[in-house]
């Protein structure tokens, strides 16, 4: 009872933060942008989010969740201005987008890693590789939480799941429902009808993975919060990469990719009840930490096949070429 | 001071390109309410002017005039602020939407879902229900674009236009895509537009159309206006010499065909596609030397699968396929190659040549690992460079830098004319031709139709397959009928009329 409840809540509170960053990666995808640079973004997101939180937390008493907040604010505009690197490369400048992601990764993890230690050193005063953040508090929900194996989803919630669960449904509001959402999908698809219907293409796209910066660095802030209670070099687990595994094997769509990222959390949060229940190492726990990925290998040969990539995904949009 | 009497006015307009003009010194009027034609060879300018007149490039010299006020049409939204609206040859539309959602993009309206303003595809669809009602354009508005067929897309693309309110409309080239029966209900929607009022603009080097739907027709030459003409009053010939700049002759001269030992016999030959599904089921025919087989279809019903499956590209399901004597069911396309199979692919760009190597590299494609190309794995460049040159010699293809050119750079007629050097080069027993003219202009087609038969009658077997109904009756010793991947029928060219394999090729007809 108690090792379902268990996984049901660190399940969630880890397929979360990977689903948001999902979303941001579709925003970018389905408007024809090849998006590899999610790793990167959530880490610079919560490398700024980090900072923030320790620069501010002075001002506040120090059980306040108030910088925890700020810092996820921080972390999206911290996601959203790195990820105009890639949009100035993309867009303005038709770079290749699977270079410019894979640079933007490498960038991002030399730059936060450098910057943090620098900045312990210089501003704080204390050399350190890592941000230390408070830790979040939990909240269960009354009543709910007690129902039998169903309450585990309302139990022991980090508040950045609401968030989370807010922004996930303004996202996909702005996606399927509004005149900008339309025409971000149908960049993805056909940029040239886009153009021809008078909207400007790059400026579509250069929104689309801006949008996809923000919710990286809300899910990388998340993750520094809810796993590590720091930021550090450690951010850069390969998250980033299994949101994008989560959002193919979502077909590009907000909803099965939910499921595909609820699969993920649970296969990580199961491996370590195993280990737990089978008195194991903790050596071991490392191993099966590597179940989402392997599930994400096995879920690549079946998906493959049916799934169907953007039509334009990766191309540059040249308004001559016909 | 315009012409009150034109709706649309251009004066002496000229446009450059690097290296070309691409319209030189232009004038013409297009009266309110007519459909008037603009007809020449590919690159005589046609596309470029209207460009111009739809705002996708402004033009060098001269002025543009609607309704009798200058305009300087900077982009094609302001063009569409004029009423001036296009279908381009390419058409504009995103594959996985539904009908009214293409034709609202960009200008969508709203409608509120409790307090959120959302795109309101509710009320377009029946908006574009009753759109398409009183044009005659009847389209699903819910279906989704990946899912109709290209007749239906160019619908969407036509209601798109009269979505946006457009009184002048251009059409360039709308019957490229479309079989013979699409083409005549095309004709008659286009009418009709002009009976409610629209002014049509239409581009095409098809003289049959004009000649069908057109009030008057301005002819364009290398840049440059030939004449304005009134299409009742002047012949078909009369509009392909001015066109073409030349005396055209359309008679293809054929004597009879003298038929020899059977060269390709396909048996039972079924064909599936990737989900699996049969695209050709149980086919079988024979070819015999100096005998040109054509088979007539409306596009996808089989047809290129069959020359595919011969040639070796795709795998047959079931069935045999002999060339002269040797059965090929499952050889390599090499194989096949050095039997003796000549294969004139559909789609030119992307199978037929590879783009981005230069010419003379292309026309040895399929003998360079052969002397004298190569030598004990070693290519001999010289080799390429002199067969090259005595090969755009004799099949006078034209092109930039002679034997260096970037395929990529060639008109579509010359990287055609290319392949076909290569293949006629290589005295194949059977040579394949899927649609080898699609495209091209008269001149270019004249040319192709005297290669085939002077093939046929050098004694070789020929395949044609075309969706050009003319072709096919112009050229075949044998027509064989596809329809949903089973021929038919097949019976000898002049035992049928072009009525009769039309029936057919609609299924309506069985054998």
């Amino acid at each position: 009872m108690n090792t379902i409840n268990t996984l049901i809540i660190d399940g969630l509170s880890f397929a979360l933060p990977l689903f948001i960053m999902a979303i941001g990666g579709i925003y970018s995808e389905r408007s024809g942008v090849t998006n590899l640079a999610i790793e990167g973004l959530q880490g610079f997101g919560a490398f700024v989010g980090a900072l923030a939180a320790t620069l501010l937390s002075g001002f506040f008493a120090a059980s306040s969740q108030v910088p925890m907040f700020l810092a996820m604010l921080f972390a999206m505009l911290g996601g959203m201005v790195y990820s105009m690197l890639h949009a100035v490369l993309c867009v303005k400048f038709k770079a290749d987008q699977v270079i410019s992601g894979v640079v933007i990764n490498i960038l991002a993890m030399a730059l936060t890693t450098f910057l943090t230690s620098q900045l312990n050193a210089s501003v704080f005063g204390a050399p350190s590789n890592k941000f230390v953040l408070g830790t979040s508090v939990r909240f269960s929900v009354p009543g709910l939480s007690s129902i039998p194996v169903v309450g585990a989803f309302f139990s022991n919630i980090y508040p950045f799941e609401l968030v989370i669960i807010a922004a996930a449904l303004i996202a996909w509001y702005f996606l399927y429902k509004t005149p900008f959402g339309m025409h971000l999908r149908a960049c993805g698809d056909n940029p040239h009808a886009v153009d021809a219907a008078g909207v400007e293409v790059g400026r579509v796209r250069f929104a689309a993975v801006m949008v996809s910066g923000a919710l990286s660095g809300l899910g990388g802030i998340c993750f520094a919060y809810s796993i590590s209670a720091q930021f550090s070099p450690s951010i850069y687990m390969g998250y980033g990469y299994l949101a994008i595994a989560a959002l193919i094997f979502g077909n590009w769509q907000i909803g099965p990719t939910l499921w595909a990222c609820l699969i993920f959390g649970f296969a990580r949060s199961a491996g370590f009840a195993l280990t737990q229940a089978l008195g194991l190492a903790a050596a071991f726990s490392d191993l099966f930490m590597t179940l989402p990925y392997i599930i994400t290998l096995l879920l690549l040969i079946f998906f493959s096949k049916s799934n169907r990539a953007p039509r334009a995904l990766g191309e540059i949009y040249d308004k001559g070429k016909r | 001071m315009a012409n009150d009497e034109y709706i649309v006015e251009m004066r002496h307009i000229t446009k450059r390109f690097p290296g070309i003009v691409a319209n030189n010194d232009i004038s013409l009027g297009i009266k309110k309410g007519e459909i008037f034609a603009l007809l020449g060879e590919n690159g005589a300018g046609k596309s470029t002017l209207m460009s111009m007149l739809f705002g996708m490039y402004e033009p060098d010299e001269g002025e543009i005039y609607i309704r009798g006020k200058r305009e300087h049409i900077s982009s094609p939204n302001h063009a569409t602020r004029l009423n001036i609206g296009m279908v381009h040859q390419h058409f504009k539309l995103v594959s996985n939407y539904t009908i009214a959602e293409n034709i609202i993009l960009g200008i969508e309206p709203r409608r509120l879902a409790g307090i959120f303003p959302v795109v309101d595809i509710k009320g377009t669809n029946e908006k574009v229900a009753a759109l398409s009602r009183q044009y005659g354009l009847e389209v699903n508005p819910a279906a989704k674009i990946e899912d109709v067929n290209v007749s239906t897309q160019q619908r969407v693309e036509i209601l798109k236009m009269l979505y946006r309110e457009a009184e002048i409309l251009i059409f360039d080239e709308p019957t490229a895509v479309l079989t013979p029966q699409e083409i005549d209900f095309l004709l008659q929607i286009i009418r009709g537009l002009r009976d409610q009022g629209k002014t049509i603009i239409l581009i095409t080097h098809k003289l049959e159309e004009i000649k069908q739907v057109a009030d008057r027709c301005a002819i364009l030459n290398r840049g440059k206006l030939i004449d304005v003409l009134d299409v009742a009053a002047t012949s078909t010939q009369t509009m392909a010499n001015l066109m073409v700049g030349r005396e055209v002759d359309f008679t293809v001269d054929k004597s009879p065909a003298r038929p020899g030992g059977e060269i390709l016999k396909v048996e039972h030959l079924t064909v599936k596609n990737a989900d699996g599904f049969p695209v050709v089921k149980d086919v079988s025919f024979t070819i015999h030397a100096g005998e040109i087989f054509a088979i007539a279809g409306v596009s996808g019903n089989g047809q290129t699968e069959i020359a595919d499956a011969v040639a070796g590209m795709i795998p047959a399901a079931e069935g045999s396929i002999t060339l002269d004597g040797t059965d090929i069911t499952r050889s390599s396309v090499r194989a096949r190659t050095d039997l003796g199979l000549s294969y004139i692919p559909e789609d030119r760009q992307s199978v037929g040549l590879v783009l981005d190597f230069s010419l003379a590299d292309n026309l040895a494609l399929k003998t360079y690992y052969k002397p004298p190309f190569s030598e004990k794995g070693i290519l001999n460049h010289a080799a390429f460079d002199s067969y090259g040159e005595k090969l755009i010699q004799e099949y006078d293809v034209r092109s930039g830098q002679g034997i260096h050119t970037v395929t990529r750079s060639m008109s579509g007629g010359n990287q055609q004319k290319a392949i076909i050097a290569r293949e006629i080069e290589r005295d194949s027993k059977l040579m394949i031709f899927v649609q080898p003219t699609r495209g091209l202009d008269i001149g270019a087609i004249e040319n192709i139709h005297r290669q085939i038969l002077a093939e046929r009658d050098k004694g070789r077997a020929v395949l044609l397959i075309s969706l050009e109904l003319d072709e096919i009756m112009g050229l075949a010793d044998t027509i064989g009928v596809i329809f949903s991947g089973e021929i038919l029928k097949i019976a000898p060219a002049d035992t049928m009329t072009t009525n009769e394999v039309g029936q057919y090729m609609m299924g309506v007809k069985q054998a």
